[in-house]
């Protein structure tokens, strides 16, 4: 016997065969020639309201349910403003420095001088967005010139004191070549040395000692602007227009300078590690050293970063085995290393030199001892015994002093880790891009200060431009409320940051641009984004088929069959 | 007669207290496997949850226990199971004879073969009571669901008391077992309308008069739902707050815990896409739900048969179902023993069941201890378990729909029909 086809039978429409003999040829051919019996009323409508009460599922209950679970949020974010920062269209930085000059001279001549001075360093300068204006200060030695009221309003207020970049100190000497000037170099004060004839008369345009003073002034500023205007022609196209033209060898410099250091974090971690090929040294001063030679170092950078330190003694360190081994070296009297060989100095492998610690960037210092055999041990093309990795620390190899003993000294004094720590405190100073010049570290610091509130406005913007492309981009990716605020938070810290920088507010800058980088970069790697990056739309088709094809094509297909059949009764075919 | 109930009953009970005291490390070996505890239905699960409430602590606090707040008072009432298990393995025995019982009234009653609108041509073919209640008592799914303790005994056995309330046309006791099975279980609630229509049917034919369907249906929903609220706001009041719903209807809805079991959610959710899993979720709940609303107009002259029906499509389709939802079904499909002449696929239903029984273990063991197989081995043998519950069900769908055929044109008994 053949076997009926589906389960879901409906009663009514049958027909029957000839008889349990019948063949199934025979059957079909019955099939052909009688017509089955008109289905009854009740059935029909039986059939009808099962197959309604399935649709009322699907649609009263199952378009609710995927409309809402398959829905994706997408926050409301500001992508105009967003592109405008990215663009560069809402902020162009600008860096005004107030240069104070404090000139025990008469209110009068002090100003002529001044004037003149600016008209000069205006004339110097080309890179119009790094901008230097003089201030005339009040002479602390004349108690009734304060009193006056300066028409310029160039009185200085107390809270701007600190944002002053310079102090100009004209001081009136007698002997000695004049003008001349002296940076002193753990202050941001520039003495200038003149006799009083050097004053510029009131009636002329100009003198010998506005013009030295404006040269000075742009000399020591000359690095600064150089960074500033690398950063803006590296960052953004539509910003090199403005920016003064670098030529190709300091642009190459700052790059070399860029790539060697560290990128910006608010903490780092240092890490001062001894490595000891034997048992010896078992023993560092290194908390002495590190408090006599690092600390100073590190508290005048407490402005822009902090330090998180920790020191390990490591004995027992060979080198990797893959490392060419030093060779000695007759004409220098020494080991050496060669220059190509260094970069597997450290045995990553084995040395226990954790790559992060917390949060924020590790800054490693490795002190090599070597062993009593193979010391002094140098690099062979320049016989230097430290050097700099980039973005990653330094190293230096410390010769026990008196090469005379027989063995390696067990504990290293203070002193004996006198020159690794200046030449570790070299190393930190470049990793964390202080630039070279000028000899004042103030300056130096304050100028790291402007160029990474700088770069790190420039950073934010850029990352909420990328955000922009990737809403725009990706439409099927859900946006979480958090991402959007972000995103505000991260644009009113970035206005702040830029107004603070107009204003010359450098410090207050830094903090806005910090707080605005982190905001942007948590905005852009939100978890909850990146899940569906990999999801394209046509994977939906591949999840909805295979599991509701089979449901949807039998209740789809007895649909329209009862759809037809009801037509089909409401207008009746005009039958010959 | 009452003698060899008497003789049944007094056999079951010492099978099960036998077994509980032969083999006293039985039960917890039993609690323990997946085919037969879930997550929300496990005894030891019910053991965590009421030590957090003998020490007041809410239950739910663990995440742990998500099985319903009335349990804990009752079996906080009993000693400790740790250590007294006696009085627990009584009430788990008595819950299985109470639920025979049940199982007879239905039999008894005849609705399977016999209502008011309908009346199988095969009505002699059909078993004695005391046969379906051997069959529920010693079938091996509910002995080990016994052992186990498991509290879808519970769930069973207030499921079984509707049916048989219903068929006796009992409104109130009706109601209120629908009401507590559904307040333990959740899903049970879809029993509701085809009961309803067999307790109307059973009503109808005992008064002269028949009550108008619309007002009858208002009123039990009307009572159900009241029940219902009484229950959920007696538990609020026993846990302090609410909470429980998210940890008991909750878990069962939303499918937080992929423990593996005997059906097939686990796996797919397992393996779904995180930002699918809500709407397939709804996906599989719409699923289960839709069967009743079109069995119940397509069979309203066989309402019995679309509740037991209805147990079948829970056992392969709910979240977490287990060997306690299968015995339930296969001790109720015997009621139908005048559909099996028609039914086309007993032997290979059978076989599947019983391969799916022994292998299913096998696999289990296989993937989680001997480490030789993986999640698939143990998945594919709950398909083919679920398969061969599928194929009782269809097979006897076609086999009711055969019957009924058969009634409305006689003519054709014993031929062979094809659908057009």
């Amino acid at each position: 016997m053949s076997t009926p086809e589906g389960v879901d039978a409906s009663s009514a429409p049958v027909t029957s065969s000839d008889g349990p003999g019948s063949s199934s040829t025979r059957h079909g051919a019955a099939t052909s020639r009688r017509q089955p019996p008109p289905e009854p009323k009740d059935s029909l409508w039986l059939r009808r309201a099962v197959i309604l009460s399935f649709w009322l599922v699907v649609v009263v209950l199952g378009l609710p349910v995927w409309w809402k679970t398959t829905a994706i949020y997408r926050a409301e974010l500001p992508l105009q403003t967003m592109t405008d920062w990215a663009d560069g269209k809402i902020c162009k930085p600008v860096f005004p420095l107030r240069i104070a000059v404090e000139a025990p001279i008469a209110q009068q001549d002090a100003q002529h001088l001044v004037r003149t001075t600016q008209h000069a360093l205006d004339d110097l300068n080309d890179f119009s967005a790094h901008h230097l204006r003089l201030m005339l200060l009040d002479p602390p030695l004349a108690p009734n010139a304060s009193q006056q009221v300066v028409p310029d309003g160039s009185i200085l207020e107390e809270n701007d004191k600190e944002n002053i970049a310079l102090l100009v100190r004209l001081v009136s000497v007698e002997t000695g070549t004049t003008p001349r000037s002296r940076l002193q170099p753990y202050s941001p004060t520039l003495d200038v040395y003149y006799t009083a004839n050097q004053l510029p008369s009131p009636s002329s345009t100009g003198s010998p000692l506005a013009t030295f003073i404006a040269h000075e002034l742009h000399k020591i500023f000359a690095e600064e602007q150089a960074r500033l205007a690398y950063l803006l022609s590296t960052t953004s196209g539509a910003r090199t227009a403005k920016s003064k033209s670098l030529s190709a060898e300091t642009a190459a410099e700052l790059e070399r300078q860029s790539t060697r250091a560290l990128k910006y974090a608010p903490t780092y971690h240092l890490t001062f590690s001894l490595f000891s090929p034997t048992y010896l040294p078992s023993a560092w001063e290194i908390e002495e050293a590190l408090q006599d030679y690092l600390s100073p170092l590190l508290d005048s950078f407490r402005s822009i970063s902090n330090f998180t330190v920790d020191t390990q003694v490591q004995l027992y360190s060979t080198f990797s085995p893959s490392m060419r081994q030093p060779e000695y070296d007759d004409v220098l009297k020494a080991w050496t290393l060669r220059k190509e060989d260094l970069s597997g100095f450290i045995n990553a492998a084995e040395w226990p030199l954790s790559p992060s610690i917390g949060a924020g960037p590790t800054v490693n210092f490795a002190l090599y001892v070597p062993d009593q055999a193979q010391s002094p041990l140098l690099v062979k093309e320049n016989g230097g015994n430290s050097w700099l990795v980039p973005q990653w620390g330094g190293i230096f190899i410390l010769n026990p002093a008196d090469a005379h003993e027989d063995s390696t000294p067990s504990f290293l004094a203070k002193d004996a880790l006198a020159p690794a720590m200046h030449a570790f405190s070299d190393q930190l100073v470049s990793l964390l891009g202080l630039p070279q010049s000028p000899a004042s570290l103030p300056l130096r610091l304050s100028t790291l200060t402007r160029v990474r509130a700088a770069s790190l406005l420039f950073s934010a913007s850029s990352t909420l431009g990328a955000l922009a492309r990737l809403y725009r981009a990706l439409p099927s990716i859900p946006v979480p409320d958090m991402v959007a605020q972000s995103v505000d938070l991260t644009a009113a810290h970035l206005q702040h940051a830029c107004d603070s920088l107009r204003e010359g507010r450098f410090q207050g800058a830094l903090e806005h641009a910090r707080i605005a980088e982190g905001e942007a970069e948590k905005a852009f790697f939100e978890r909850s984004m990146v899940g569906q990056v990999y999801f394209p739309d046509e994977h939906k088709v591949a999840v909805y088929l295979p599991l509701l094809g089979p449901v949807a094509v039998p209740l789809i297909m007895a649909g329209l069959k009862e759809l037809k059949s009801m037509t089909g009764s409401i207008f009746p075919k005009r039958s010959p | 007669m009452d003698r060899q109930k008497v003789l049944l009953f007094g056999a079951a009970a010492a099978v099960r207290l036998l077994l509980f005291t032969a083999f006293p490390s039985l039960p917890h070996l039993l609690a323990g496997r997946v085919e037969v505890s879930t997550p929300v239905t496990s005894f030891k699960r019910l053991q965590e949850g009421l030590f957090l409430y003998t020490h007041n602590v809410s239950p739910y606090d663990g995440g742990v226990y998500h099985q319903a707040p009335l349990l804990l008072p009752l079996f906080s009432l009993l000693p400790n199971p740790s250590y007294y298990p006696f009085a627990t393995n009584v009430l788990f025995t008595v819950v299985d004879l109470l639920g025979a019982q049940a199982l007879m009234q239905i039999a008894d009653s005849g609705q399977s073969v016999k209502t008011r609108l309908f009346e199988s041509s095969r009505k002699e073919l059909r078993w004695s009571s005391l046969a379906m209640a051997a069959g529920f008592l010693f079938n091996p799914f509910t002995i080990a669901t016994c052992i186990a303790r498991s509290t879808s005994a519970l769930t069973n056995l207030f499921i079984l008391a509707a049916m048989a309330k219903a068929s006796q046309g009992a409104s109130i006791t009706f109601v209120f077992a629908i009401a507590i099975a559904s307040y333990l279980s959740m899903h049970p609630v879809l029993l509701f309308p085809p009961l309803l229509l067999l307790c109307y049917h059973v009503r109808a034919s005992k008064s002269a008069s028949a009550p108008s369907l619309l007002s009858f249906a208002i009123g039990h929903a009307g009572a159900l739902a009241s029940t219902c609220g009484g229950l959920l706001y007696v538990s609020a009041l026993l846990t302090g707050s609410w909470e429980f719903m998210r940890a008991t209807y909750g878990v069962r809805l939303l499918l937080p815990d992929l423990t593996p079991n005997v059906g097939l959610w686990w796996y797919f959710f397992t393996e779904m896409f995180d930002s699918f899993r809500e709407f397939f979720l709804g996906v599989f709940w719409l699923h289960v739900a839709s069967y009743m609303p079109g069995l119940t107009i397509r069979l309203r002259k066989q309402p019995l048969f679309v509740a037991v029906t209805l147990t079948g499509v829970f056992a392969v389709f709910t979240p977490y179902p287990s060997i306690a939802d299968a015995a339930l079904y296969l001790s109720l499909v015997p009621l139908f023993r005048h559909l099996f002449p028609l039914m086309r696929y007993t032997f290979l239903a059978s076989a599947t069941i019983l391969y799916a029984s022994f292998l299913g273990p096998a696999f289990y063991y296989l993937w989680i201890y001997a480490g030789s197989g993986n999640a698939n081995f143990f998945y594919a043998i709950t398909l083919v378990w679920s398969l061969g519950l599928s194929v009782i069900v269809g097979d006897s769908l076609y086999a009711a729909l055969r019957d009924e055929l058969d009634v409305e044109r006689p003519e054709l008994k014993g031929k062979e029909v094809k659908r057009i």
